[in-house]
């Protein structure tokens, strides 16, 4: 028989579920309250010890590659001094996501940036080139990075929608084998063609002879039996938009059957394995040995740290080039007066002996038409931060990206100056 | 005899109708979701035709044209394909490994639980279960990346070639620990619990007598089990093995972790890098946004389609053989 | 009847299984205490103040937490809110309709929760122009957590002793009344028991959340609409892909987190359930 217990048993029963439900929300008020003007306009001081010449050796900065911005051990006053004066009239929340590999540089500038404007809050993100242009598109985001140019289909679909340079950027293959291996500190060479066959699964093994003919004969014999992972891009990257280009522009073959784009699924499926951002690039090459992968410049300083080689890879002339500034400088003039006023061009496998041959631009995408007043003014304060103070070699040697030679900065000015509400 | 209807007073009448109008929007919800989904795949379900379904790939097309093609009075992009096999592929031998693992590890666990464990050890195992059952999928993908990965590559994978070499889909290379296998062995993980509770709970109620009648006959435990429990509950196994699939179907952040990724290759051997359904989704949601036709996000509302069809399909049969319903195994730790 | 060797054959096979059994559940179980491990001894040397008072830009996990409690706090509103009284009205007002919505809370509980966001993601963010926000994850989390939260409330108030109700209807109550103020009193841990359950779910969900809410590296400005929320299975999946030692302990320690989380409302579900059991 039921006994009328539920006065007592009930009510406790249900107080404990209401102070349950008091206590976190009491406890994420109090914390909100408590953290509020605290939290959200931190700066992290960036450290530097950077000298501003072309052969700068940068001192291992560990650029958190995830949301965040990390500050090293060694925490030091930014050496980086501006005339500017702070401008707190332009307040604005905005959103960032696209290019991996932009996203170093623009933590960079932005923890800079919001020393000098205060009340712009931007979130930054790193899902993707081809996510960036998207959102950009889309309108979730109001600046999208990408390190692909808007294609045809993608301009005509979007009329309102800018593609901005913002820096020049390269990409290098990275590849591992094993930690302590000998191999990982030599740059071994590679051709659009051994590359392209390396990624569609005909090269199955690192001594493959036609991996073996491009290298030294005492580089040669040390290349193991060891299988060959290649690995690429999950998400809609940039970075798989310029190294398909490249792949294309060196071998027909690849051109025909694959050609090149964001899409992770251009590389063809099944072979090797997929990774997730520039970051996840190099977790997954750490614990693959054996592998080889295609990743952003400004993830250079970390592939080093990790123990991994980078490549030299022939360029159009035929030989097989480092990734210095100087080289990437290089193909950035063999190809500056093709570029349009749109600034849709490619960078991609450049004539001249010492050309690197992936090299590219830094886009912002944005709309033309801004949202509102507000927001117009932030985002145009920060494009043109980026393009001028963003673009000083402080900054941009930190991730080894090269300066917009200055008419491409102009048009580039130009066509912030073009945004309005 | 039919039940006398009271007359309803008005409070209760309007009371009914309130309750009724919040409860329709579990329906409502439903339909939602269906309809959305089925809609917005039916461009694509006439382009991709059946072909959707007999072949695999992922093509957006070229998308450094500003042509189109019209197939079925559908737009596309030039040389766009989409086939879902690969996907299919990953998603049922996934699921299939898991289930071979997963049912009879889950039977011997009920066993254990219901009848060997002493009275002290069954409630910490129960709630040891209960927590397994209750981990989020991102933390099992964390584990499986930690050392769920590096054990595969290193030694998993390689003893499985050696011992099953023989069999082509087990030879070979075996060079990452992203791939088949280890979804395979992290879903048979999170699907375990959700097995052998409500297999447990089958096992506690099968009639004493009956196994009490086997041991005066001279049975020994395993025989009683074997002859008794196990076939008693026949259908209870049957439904919570469907309940298990239905969850390893539609997992995604586990599998996204571990799998390695390949969209349209079938897998050549069980060490192969897979992607599956769900986890398609998320990785090519944002690609997809490039076509301009939207084809891709159709197709990828195509690929929901499916999925949601073939979890349905699970999520029937459990219900069929679960009395009570499905939700009703999850809820059951509330009627203890 | 068997010979003797046979039974000592018998009786070898049964203690093997026994063993067996053992020892697959030991197997099993591995893992989960392997799992636990890894965290607490990756998450612990890493717990500092500092962890819980900056956000993800400034090397903390503060905003991942207060987000998360902020999605589920809103999603739980209104899933409470609606499947209560959904179970309410299967649980009293029988019939076919109601096992017709029974039926439909059956089917809710299978969709793939990347369906679910991918609707949310179209219809919600994009369609109706929410863009990322709290709203259309709340909305994702809800269609998930309802099935639940239905079911346990209608067993719970199924199990309420029909001499109660009889005797609030005898006394001239209507059926408001007695479900209100007799029913949910008996029923309330059974109810509470349901809700925990559905917010530990939807405090361990990832995949409808990456479309719907995004990330925000900022603590949550509480806007519904047009401003993303940060959570912490996305510092989970994110962070640990990075090859940076402070993002793994970000990932770990956020993990620590969500299991203690997670724990908590389990075993909060247990010890509601062993007192209502005893009432």
């Amino acid at each position: 028989m039921a006994k009328m217990k539920l006065t007592t048993r009930g009510v406790s029963s249900t107080t404990i579920g209401l102070v349950v439900v008091l206590v976190i929300v009491v406890v994420a008020a109090g914390a909100y309250i408590a953290v509020t003007g605290v939290g959200t306009t931190t700066t992290t001081t960036v450290i530097s010890t950077v000298t501003t010449t072309a052969t700068s050796t940068v001192t291992a900065v560990s650029t958190s590659t995830s949301t965040s911005v990390s500050t090293s051990t060694s925490v030091s006053t930014s050496t980086f001094t501006s005339s500017e004066t702070t401008n707190t009239n332009i307040s604005a929340t905005l959103l960032e996501d696209g290019s991996s590999l932009l996203y170093p540089a623009f933590n960079l500038w932005i923890a800079n940036f919001s020393q000098y404007y205060p009340n712009v809050h931007i979130t930054t993100g790193s899902g993707g080139s081809g996510k960036g242009i998207s959102e950009a598109a889309a309108g979730t985001v109001n600046i999208g990075a990408s390190d692909a140019y808007l294609t045809i289909s993608q301009a005509n679909a979007n009329p309102g929608l800018l593609n901005i340079p913002l820096a020049i950027s390269a990409q290098q293959v990275n590849y591992y084998f094993g930690s302590g291996n000998a191999l990982n500190k030599i740059h071994l060479n590679f051709s659009a063609s051994i590359l392209a066959q390396i990624y569609n699964g005909t090269i199955t093994t690192w001594n493959n002879p036609q991996i073996a003919a491009l290298q030294s004969a005492s580089v040669a014999a040390q290349l193991p039996s060891t299988a060959i992972t290649p690995i690429h891009r999950a998400d809609s990257s940039g970075d798989t938009f310029i190294f398909t280009s490249y792949l294309s522009a060196g071998d027909q073959y690849w051109n025909k059957t694959y050609g090149y784009g964001t899409s992770p699924t251009i590389i063809p499926s099944g072979v090797g394995i997929t990774a997730t951002g520039n970051s996840g690039m190099l977790t997954a090459l750490s614990t693959t040995p054996g592998g080889i992968a295609y990743v952003g410049i400004s993830y250079l300083n970390t592939a080093n740290q990790l123990g991994f080689g980078y490549a030299h890879l022939q360029n159009r002339a035929g030989n097989f080039v480092d990734i210095t500034a100087a080289n990437i400088q290089a193909a950035v003039n063999a190809r500056l007066s093709s570029v349009p006023t749109n600034e849709t061009a490619s960078l991609i496998y450049a004539p001249g002996a010492n050309s690197y041959p992936i090299v590219n631009f830094e886009y912002a995408i944005v709309k033309t038409t801004q949202p509102s007043a507000s927001i117009l003014a932030a985002v145009q304060a920060f494009l043109t931060w980026d393009i001028t103070r963003g673009n000083l070699g402080y900054f941009l040697l930190q991730v080894h990206f090269v300066a917009l030679p200055s008419a491409v900065a102009q048009l580039s000015l130009t066509q912030v100056a073009s945004l309005h509400t | 005899m039919r039940r006398q209807r009271t007359p309803e007073n008005r409070g209760d009448r309007a009371y009914r109708l309130a309750t009724a109008a919040v409860a329709a929007s579990i329906p409502i919800f439903m339909f939602a979701i269906l309809i959305f989904i089925f809609q917005y795949s039916l461009p694509a379900i006439r382009f991709n035709g059946l072909g959707f379904f007999t072949t695999s790939s992922w093509n957006l097309g070229n998308l450094n044209t500003a042509a189109t093609v019209v197939k079925n009075g559908v737009t596309g992009l030039p040389g766009a394909s989409y086939g879902v096999i690969g996907l299919l592929v990953g998603t049922l031998f996934s699921s299939a490994i898991a289930l071979l693992i997963a049912v009879p590890t889950s039977i011997a666990i009920a066993l254990f639980t219901a009848e060997d464990a002493p009275r002290v050890v069954r409630e910490p195992l129960v709630a040891l279960e209960d927590l397994l059952a209750g981990i989020p999928s991102v933390i099992y993908g964390l584990w499986g990346i930690t050392v769920l990965v590096p054990l595969v590559q290193s030694t998993i994978a390689p003893g499985m070639s050696k011992v099953l070499g023989f069999v082509p889909f087990f030879g070979g290379g075996t060079n990452t620990g992203y791939g088949l296998l280890t979804c395979g062995l992290i879903l048979a993980l999170m699907v375990t619990p959700i097995i052998s509770s409500t297999v447990r709970e089958s096992f506690a109620k099968t009639p004493s007598e009956l196994k009490e009648g086997a041991l005066a006959l001279g049975c020994t435990k395993w025989e009683v089990q074997r002859r008794i429990t196990i076939p008693f509950s026949k259908t209870t196994i049957a439904g919570a093995s469907m309940l298990g699939l239905g969850r390893a179907l539609g997992e995604t952040m586990a599998v996204l972790m571990v799998g390695g990724g390949s969209y349209a290759a079938l897998p050549s051997k069980i060490y192969s890098p897979i992607s599956t359904m769900a986890t398609a989704i998320v990785s090519l949601l944002d690609s997809a946004f490039q076509d301009p036709t939207g084809l891709a996000l159709y197709s990828l509302a195509e690929v929901a389609l499916v999925l949601f069809a073939v979890t349905l399909a699970a999520n029937m049969a459990a219900r069929v053989f679960v009395s009570g319903g499905v939700t009703k195994a999850f809820v059951s730790r509330s009627e203890a | 009847m068997k010979s003797e060797k046979g039974l000592s054959s018998r009786k070898v096979v049964d203690k093997s299984v026994r063993g067996l059994t053992l020892l697959v559940t030991l197997l099993i179980l591995a893992p989960l205490f392997d799992m636990i491990y890894i965290i607490v001894s990756n998450a612990v040397p890493s717990l500092s103040l500092d962890m819980f008072i900056h956000t993800t830009v400034t090397d903390g996990i503060l905003n991942a937490i207060v987000g998360s409690l902020f999605l589920v706090l809103l999603s739980s509103v209104i899933a409470v809110s609606l499947g209560v009284f959904s179970g309410v009205y299967l649980a009293e007002f029988g019939g076919r309709s109601a096992s017709f919505i029974r039926f439909f809370a059956d089917v809710l509980t299978g969709v793939p929760s990347i369906v679910v966001g991918y609707f949310g993601y179209i219809v919600f963010v994009l369609y109706l122009g929410w863009g990322y926000s709290a709203m259309a994850a709340a909305i994702a989390l809800t269609i998930i957590m309802i099935p639940y939260v239905t079911r346990t409330t209608e067993f719970a108030l199924r199990k309420v002793p029909s001499e109660i109700k009889e005797g609030s209807y005898a006394l001239g109550a209507s059926k408001a009344t007695t479900v209100n103020r007799i029913s949910f009193r008996y029923a309330a841990p059974g109810i509470m028991t349901g809700i925990l359950i559905a917010v530990s779910i939807s405090l361990g969900e990832t995949a409808p959340l990456i479309y719907t809410a995004y990330f925000y590296n900022y603590l949550p400005n509480l806007a519904l609409f047009h401003s993303p929320v940060g959570y912490l299975t996305w510092v989970i999946w994110a962070f640990i892909n990075e090859p940076l030692a402070l993002a793994h302990q970000q990932a770990f320690v956020s993990s620590f987190v969500l299991m203690v989380f997670v724990l908590c409302l389990g075993l909060g579900a247990r010890f509601l359930v062993a007192r209502w059991w005893k009432s």
